[in-house]
């Protein structure tokens, strides 16, 4: 009798080819990192239901949208739940496409028959990362005004129609309503949209096409022919092959699932992104943008003011270039990284370098900021009183604006306490009236009366006997 | 002979059918597609740069010398509160001439802070420094600090807020 329901229930809705075609296909043995994709998906989907819960609390104008999600963090019933998983889900998703993108290059899955996956592929990376862009910054924090500040800067630099991109992305000549519901609406509306039916798209080139086996990476593959006799016989073998469901599905979803794990842990513990204040172009402000992103923030900031203009339109664009290009180009018959030294120290050189590029922008040592106190005295360490007037002055002249003593403070100049090169009195009196020309420092000859110069020189002196480890890096 | 022509006919109609049906489809989406672009890109063509006078504040709170934070209203909508309101630097110099600098770095946009002490800017995104003169001394700012146009009228300081890039 049961039966009998279910197979009318799967012919009448149309189940049964699917479970043909797609769940009790055979595919070649899968691996457990090939669980990105489902990582992705099952991300792409908890992005889509929180994001719907968010819009029914979400107030897109900018006199109420902060306001809004303070109450959807602090008041609303679980809001701050599923803020927080929207908010984890969306870095996550940015490092899973990151890794996803990383791990293709790494097994040339662009190569053929897989150049419509892969440029599929690419469109949904750029919408991921606009989404992950606009995502902070309607919070509408002074972080969220700044970043979308950062990127109308940005498209400032596009030669010609610069300034009509900044104008038609803010919606008029000035920040205003348009801005806000032009990025929600891209936001909510046009990205997932596109992303929704494009990953539909992706998914659909995977199961017709398959992904790179195994066997691929062992021998040179010369010809698509030869790529699907290959695919083929590893995917009908019984030991090289295995069936979608629920072999690969188990081993796929156990990725997705320890991803979305993840979230679930970070948003229990660290809860939702924290909120900076109000957005306004008023106040002070230091603002940071999402960790996904800083990376990219500490390239810029190391780029010098020759090239950072263009640079900022090049970067972005050649990147795009290379990865659509990318499949044209590699013409080479291996795949998997074995064979493929460059492919791998490619990745390798990307992990690396924004790791390396992350950490710095969490130090940010190119960022002189105004102090509010002189530079601490090491403890044991007991300073003329000269000196420890000239501590004061320190400080009122700006100097730990710029310059750490024994790793306290910005570090955009040398740690006093660690310069390589000791001078004199005399010689720093004159080296602080008069820095040589190409040292970005000020020069202090009209506007420091004699007697601050000596005590401030004296208390440099002092600094200079300073142990430099301690407080190392703020 | 009769049979081919028929064929060939059948064919050719049948091809005319195929541009006819992706014609029309084509048609339709451009109807609706070209004129809501054309409608989202309307900021565009409506965005002229013409002067637009907003007072910063009477020209006698600035003391000659010193280096002043103060706002510019762009708007007096209150529902534009956190984008109309402006923190500018009003730097009235000895020579008398008033410059305002938008606090936009010239990099990518992020507000500079003015150090009394070190008398410079700093910005606290990628490492530009301006001096008092607004020119760049350090990181990737290509460009000088953005100066408004200024004018004084009964005694109020006034700037132009487009003589600055729209995002600045």
């Amino acid at each position: 009798m049961l039966a009998e329901w279910k197979t009318w229930f799967e012919d009448r809705f149309g189940l049964e080819p699917i479970k043909r075609h797609f769940l009790y296909r055979r595919v070649p043995k899968t691996s457990w990192y090939q669980g990105d994709g489902s990582a992705l998906l099952l991300l792409l989907g908890v992005l889509v239901v929180t994001g719907m819960f968010m819009a029914a609390t979400y107030s897109p104008a900018p006199d109420s949208a902060y306001d809004s999600v303070r109450h959807l963090t602090e008041q609303q019933f679980l809001g701050w739940y599923i803020r927080g998983l929207h908010y984890w889900c969306g870095g996550l998703m940015m490092v899973m496409v990151l890794f996803h993108l990383l791990r293709l290059i790494l097994v040339a899955g662009y190569k053929f028959p897989h150049e419509g996956t892969w440029l599929v592929g690419v469109i949904l990376l750029v919408l991921v990362v606009i989404n992950g862009y606009i995502g902070y910054v309607l919070r509408w924090d002074e972080r969220a005004i700044y970043a979308l500040r950062i990127s109308l800067n940005m498209f400032w630099n596009v030669p010609w129609i610069g300034e009509h991109l900044v104008v038609f992305v803010q919606g008029g000549s000035q920040l205003g309503m348009q801005t806000f519901t032009r990025l929600y609406a891209v936001h909510v509306v046009f990205v997932p949209l596109l992303l929704l039916g494009l990953a539909g798209y992706h998914l659909y080139l995977v199961v017709l096409h398959g992904v790179t086996s195994k066997a691929e990476r062992r021998r040179p593959i010369r010809t698509p022919q030869q790529q699907e006799l290959i695919y083929d016989a590893a995917k009908k073998s019984e030991r090289y092959g295995e069936q979608f469901h629920p072999t690969t599905t188990a081993q796929t979803g156990t990725m997705a699932f320890v991803v979305f794990l993840i979230a679930l842990v970070l948003t229990l513990t660290v809860g939702p992104g924290d909120l900076q204040p109000e957005a306004n172009l008023v106040e002070p402000s230091m603002p940071r943008g999402e960790w996904y992103f800083w990376w990219y923030s500490a390239l810029i900031a190391l780029l010098p003011s020759r090239v950072a203009p263009a640079f900022m339109v090049v970067f972005p664009l050649a990147v795009l270039a290379a990865l659509v290009l990318l499949p044209f180009l590699d013409r080479g018959e291996y795949r998997g990284w074995r064979m493929r030294p460059a492919a791998v120290a490619l990745v390798i050189g990307i992990v690396v370098g924004m790791l390396y590029l992350t950490d710095l922008r969490r130090r940010s040592p190119w960022t002189g900021w105004p102090q509010n106190e002189p530079p601490p005295v090491p403890r044991g360490i007991e300073l003329a009183s000269g000196a420890e007037q000239g501590r004061h002055l320190f400080a009122v002249y700006g100097c730990n604006s710029c310059h750490a003593v024994s790793g306290a403070g910005p570090q955009v100049g040398p740690d006093l306490a660690w310069i390589e090169h000791r001078m004199s009195a005399q010689e720093l009196q004159a080296y602080i009236l008069e820095p040589p020309a190409g040292i970005p420092m000020p020069g202090f000859r009209d506007r420091m009366p004699r007697q601050d110069l000596d005590r401030v020189v004296e208390f440099v002196l002092a600094a200079q006997t300073f142990p430099y480890e301690q407080n190392r890096g703020q | 002979m009769r049979q081919k022509t028929v064929e060939a006919q059948f064919l050719h109609r049948r091809q005319a059918l195929r541009w006819i049906v992706g014609g029309i489809g084509l048609a339709s989406v451009g109807s609706v597609l070209a004129p809501a672009v054309a409608s989202l890109l309307s900021p565009v063509y409506r965005h002229r740069r013409l002067p637009d006078w907003r007072a910063v504040g009477p020209i006698d709170e600035f003391a000659v010398g010193g280096m002043h934070k103060a706002v510019v209203n762009l708007d007096d909508d209150p529902r534009l509160r956190t984008v109309a309101a402006r923190g500018v630097y009003v730097w009235r110099r000895q020579d008398g001439e008033v410059v305002v600098y938008s606090r936009a770095c010239t990099d990518l946009g992020c507000p500079v802070r003015w150090d009394p002490g070190s008398e410079w800017f700093f910005c606290p995104c990628h490492g530009g420094i301006f001096d008092k003169e607004g020119r760049p001394v350090a990181g990737p700012p290509p460009r000088p600090l953005y100066r408004y146009h200024t004018r004084i009228r009964d005694g109020l300081l006034q700037v132009d807020v487009h003589s600055v890039p729209p995002m600045a």
